[in-house]
């Protein structure tokens, strides 16, 4: 036996280095130990020093672990190499992996001061810059000593035992460390990463108080914890015993008032079945409602199906028929399966209203073996029509959710359905031809040219400039240049729900403890909240109609959307530059119509179903509006003679039709087309409304 | 379509039960029942699934000891699907005078009408009695050119079974065989769950029985033998088989090269889902075993489809169970997340370890 392989015969008494390790690569360690002249840092205690500049690392093979706590995430049997610094200025200091030498590698970097067994981490890094070497950074005091801890957390010694790290004054080059989807796209909207901290996991922004402000919701096997928003911006925590719940929220979670009492209630979607958990009359404490159906739970929604004023809860099933559960108001829930999609494959719901009739139709995005999506028409009366065929939008694409919005604020919803395979084709972008059909338009729409694929898709205006951007796609947002086409940019989160958490008028996102605040600015903004009476109390299913010098905007209130999150109530509206709204149009699922002209804008308006209409009909009470259906014309009788008062016509969905001065006790209808409109009359100063048809 | 209170499931049992019920009666009033000898399985394709278990005098004696009646004949797979510790007993009976044919080392054997495949699940040393449980007895049976499934739940006394596809849970605690002492909410699958695993095209179907999980010596009580030579000798299997044949490995076989360990594992536990044929046929993974021989089906430094979190770059990455999914996957109980997606609740801890084995061994490390 050579020399050599005296060496190598020390080497494999090494616990790190396999067995049935090459020749080759044990020269390769042999070749490293002897160019570290020095013995492997295996302790704290005998951490060896390091110099600003360059180092040379030795293979990990200690076992002493940073006392009392290490900065990272540790797993079992996990190995340590020790160094230590002194600081020789008060500045910010660079430890880095990111060196040509370490090409290959995989390496975390913790950096403590303190005393043995009695350290303090001040900071750490892994995969800085999109790739897999670090950077940490500390504030350096000089003379204190700062030890540098590398782990063998991202596998053998061999792949995370740096070569060479470097220690320099100052930031990081090459940009900054922090979040970063790494994605090649330009980064077009900008967000502040900030800890929010909750037992368990959260997938739910929603408002759990009742003060319109967004709170998050956190599960944790039987209880939830609310972070609650405050008006200055920060949270407070509350945490509540839900009983012993038999579902967890694994698949999806879903918000809204199921027993009208104020304050809302939990979907979740479980791997065996659904769990609701319903909250007291002052939301104060929760219990749950669970039974022994099995469901693979996809989605789950909450919608007034049956259209009797109270939520139902809406389960997508994997591998069977989707299932509802019809609400009595009381806590009560009758288990339905079947009318809503047959089979499986069942993966993305999402109620929409496709056709502006102001009820809910079903839009199912599929995957699997039925992969065909569908689409449920909305008749009234809790009958439904399938219609995705005749409505050219059943896609074959493997989808697990769609992203439906007007994107061309047209007066209808267009989507984008985004694949999670491209087995069977990829990322689609339907326009709604605004007759219940839809056209295919993903090619030159920017769609097509996304590679990455994904599960969750969503819509929302990121940069408040009236026109609805996507976020989805496998993680890119898609900002909306206003003629049906994208523009690409980065995407720091992946799933997160979105809501407003700083109540600033921009939609913020929530994913792995981490709110990304939304810090762009510059553009007008209203939100609005709706409140039932006739219709559920959460408005689901209004349809929201804001018109401004830039166009027409419509919103659906849905619960909810993407994949698995839970999304704010709230309507959201971007104003661009308008300083002025003209008017918003709700039409309730009841049929209730509300208008509200000229709101104030930057602000949260919270609109109670009928409260215009209201007070209308009790100045009106003694103008009738005949006859009702109409064809031609329509006549006024009353005690106040309208003829020369100014007059306006809306339609359902809100846009302004025509306006004028009335002539007669009668207006010209002939040229509308047939539909629900609202006559508005300007009485005394104040506009008051009837509704009729035609 | 109008929507109404629909319970599919409780109708479908009670129409199958009125069913079973008018064709005794119409049987018994035109001919005659023939006396089923007195000995031996009672199978009229007809008539199956019969109500309970005893029905079909599969077992002899007690019924719980599992004792093969004649020409039901005991079986094993090389590597067996892992189903939350329990226990598997499994058999095979087919009507005189029919036969399986092989069809490729990895393909199901043609199996004729009447074909009964029988799966005992149970559980040994459950507390606090300290005794076997029998939970559920599932059968495939080949009927009109189709598989149907049948499910028997035991009764606690354990003296019978009774025909569910409704789907339960049982809970149990057991002394493990490494004397630790486990606890399991065990799924009693409903048909749609039976389905979701069982598919192949959209058609019910066996996954175990093919010649690459069947060549191996099994011991019955007259002595050992290969399988498929005892399938030969009893009538079960005629026609051809080819000299050789490519056949999986015993996953706990140490002597076994770890990768074929490895792959016979992931195509007992994950290739039902992950091939075209399959569930989960639109993901990249093929992990049947004739297919895994290229690291490409078997994820080998595939970037996931599926985002989880951004430490978790590949299915398979190699040197690096921290950043494979496939380990990620295997090593959690949340149902979101866990593989398979059904059929596990609580995890295979020497399955885990083997991966972790084999992909610690893998280099160089996936860019």
């Amino acid at each position: 036996m050579n020399t050599s392989v005296a060496s190598v015969q020390h080497a494999t008494n090494n616990p790190l280095i396999p067995k049935d390790m090459k020749p080759n690569q044990l020269i390769a360690i042999f070749l490293m130990e002897v160019s570290s002249l020095s013995q492997a840092q295996t302790s704290c205690a005998t951490a060896e020093e390091a110099i600003e500049g360059i180092n040379f690392g030795t293979q990990i093979t200690g076992s002493d672990t940073p006392q009392p706590e290490h900065c990272l995430a540790l797993t079992p049997e996990l190995m340590f190499s020790w160094y230590y610094f002194v600081a020789t200025d008060d500045v910010t200091m660079t430890v880095t992996t990111i060196l040509p030498a370490n090409a290959g590698l995989d390496t975390r970097i913790s950096v403590f001061e303190g005393t043995c067994g009695d350290l303090l981490c001040i900071g750490s890094g892994d995969d800085s810059n999109g790739g897999y070497l670090s950077n940490a950074v500390f504030s350096a005091t000089t003379g204190t000593t700062y030890y540098i801890v590398f782990d063998t957390y991202w596998g053998g010694a061999e792949v995370a035992s740096p070569v060479e790290f470097e220690i320099y004054e100052g930031e990081p080059s090459g940009g900054g460390g922090g979040g970063g989807g790494g994605s090649d796209f330009p980064t077009l909207i900008t967000f502040n990463p900030e800890p929010l901290t909750g037992s368990g996991s959260s997938e739910c922004i929603v408002d759990m108080n009742n003060d319109q402000l967004d709170d998050v919701v956190f599960v944790n096997g039987n209880s939830i914890t609310i972070r609650y928003q405050q008006a200055d911006g920060s949270f407070t925590s509350q945490s509540y015993n839900v009983g012993n719940v038999s579902n967890a929220p694994s698949w999806s979670i879903a918000a809204g008032d199921l027993d009208n009492n104020g304050y809302n209630d939990l979907l979740y979607g479980g791997g065996g079945g659904a769990s609701i958990i319903m909250a007291n009359d002052n939301g104060t404490g929760y219990t749950h409602y669970s039974d022994n159906e099995y469901i693979f739970s996809q989605r789950t929604n909450m919608v007034d199906i049956n259209n009797d004023g109270i939520l139902d809860a809406f389960v997508c099933h994997d591998v069977d028929a989707n299932v509802f559960y019809i609400s009595d108001g009381n806590g009560g829930f009758t288990y339905n399966q079947g009318g809503l999609g047959e089979n499986g494959g069942n993966y993305g719901s999402v109620w929409i209203d496709y056709d502006n009739d102001c009820d809910m139709d079903l839009f199912i995005a599929k995957c699997g073996s039925d992969n065909i999506d569908q689409l449920h028409r909305n008749d009234g009366n809790g009958n439904f029509t399938s219609v995705a065929p005749a409505a050219g939008i059943n896609d074959g694409s493997e989808t697990w959710s769609s992203a439906w919005a007007d994107y061309d604020n047209d007066g209808d919803m267009d989507v984008v359905i985004g694949a999670s395979s491209t087995w069977n084709g990829s990322h689609k972008f339907y326009i709604n031809n605004g007759d219940g059909t839809f056209t295919n338009i993903t090619e030159g729409s920017g769609i097509e040219d996304i590679t990455t694929t994904g599960i969750e898709n969503f819509p929302c205006d990121f940069n408040n400039d009236g026109f609805v951007d996507m976020v989805g796609l496998g993680s890119v947002i898609m900002i909306n240049d206003g003629d049906m086409t994208f523009t690409p940019a980065d995407c720091p989160f992946y799933s997160g729900p979105a809501g407003d958490l700083n109540h600033d008028g921009y939609m913020d996102f929530f994913e792995g403890g981490t709110i990304y605040y939304n810090t762009m600015e510059g553009n007008n903004w209203l939100i609005v909240s709706t409140v039932g009476t006739e219709s559920n109390k959460n408005g689901i299913g209004a349809r929201i109609t804001v018109n401004s010098a830039l166009g027409t905007q419509i919103r659906d209130v849905r619960s909810a959307q993407a994949f698995s999150p839970m999304q704010t109530l709230n309507a959201h509206f971007g104003l661009a530059q308008d300083t002025e709204i003209e008017s918003i149009h709700v039409c309730w699922p009841s049929g209730i119509e509300d208008v509200i002209y000229n709101p104030s804008i930057n602000t949260h308006l919270t609109i109670v179903e009928g409260s215009t209409v209201n007070v209308e009909e009790n100045d009106m009470n003694e103008l009738i509006v005949y006859p009702n259906p109409a064809t031609d014309r329509i006549q006024f009788k009353g005690d106040r003679n309208v003829a020369g008062m100014n007059y306006r016509v809306i339609d359902s969905t809100g846009r302004l039709i025509t306006q004028g001065r009335l002539a007669a006790l009668e207006l010209n209808i002939a040229e509308l087309p047939a539909g629900l409109y609202t006559i508005s009359i300007e009485i005394d100063g104040q506009w008051q409304s009837k509704t009729f048809s035609k | 379509m109008q929507l109404s209170k629909r319970y599919t499931l409780v109708g479908l049992l009670i129409c199958i039960a009125i069913f079973l019920v008018t064709c005794k009666k119409d049987e018994e009033d035109e001919e005659p029942t023939p006396v089923p000898p007195s000995t031996g399985v009672v199978f009229d394709i007809n008539q199956v699934p019969y109500n309970k278990l005893s029905d079909y005098r599969f077992f002899t004696g007690t019924m719980k000891n599992l004792s093969p009646n004649a020409r039901v004949l005991p079986y094993e797979p090389i590597t067996p699907l892992f189903s939350d510790y329990a226990h598997k007993s499994r058999f095979v009976w087919m009507p005189s005078g029919v036969s399986a044919t092989y069809a490729g080392d990895d393909n199901l054997l043609n199996f004729p009408d009447g074909t009964v495949l029988i799966k005992n699940f149970y559980y040994d040393h459950v507390q606090p009695q300290d005794e076997r449980r029998i939970l559920e007895t599932r059968l495939m049976i080949r009927k009109n050119g189709a598989w149907i499934f049948a499910d028997y739940i035991w009764n606690e006394e354990q003296t019978e079974a009774t025909f569910s596809l409704d789907g339960e849970y049982v809970s149990l605690t057991w002394i493990h065989d490494d004397g630790s002492e486990k606890s399991v909410n065990f799924r009693i699958p409903s048909d749609v769950e039976c389905f979701t695993c069982h598919k192949s095209n959209g058609q019910n179907n066996p996954i175990g029985p093919k010649p690459q999980n069947l060549n191996k010596v099994y011991t019955y009580l007259e002595g050992a033998k290969n399988q498929l030579t005892k399938w030969q000798e009893v009538g079960y299997l005629t026609g051809e088989l080819p000299f050789s044949i490519v056949s999986t490995v015993d996953w706990t076989d140490e002597s076994q090269e770890l990768e074929l360990r490895v792959r016979s594992y992931l195509d007992a536990n994950c290739s039902y889902c992950h091939r075209e044929e399959g569930h989960c046929y639109y993901r990249p993974l093929r992990l049947e075993f004739n297919e895994t021989g290229n690291p490409d089906q078997l994820g080998v430094c595939q970037t996931p489809q599926e985002f989880i979190n951004n430490t978790l770059t590949h299915n398979i990455a190699r040197g690096n169970i921290n950043r494979s999914v496939m380990y990620f996957r295997m090593n959690t109980t949340d149902q979101q997340y866990r593989m398979p997606l059904m059929g596990r609740t609580i995890i295979h801890e020497e399955a885990v370890q083997m991966m972790n084995e084999y992909i610690s061994s893998l280099s160089p490390a996936c860019n």
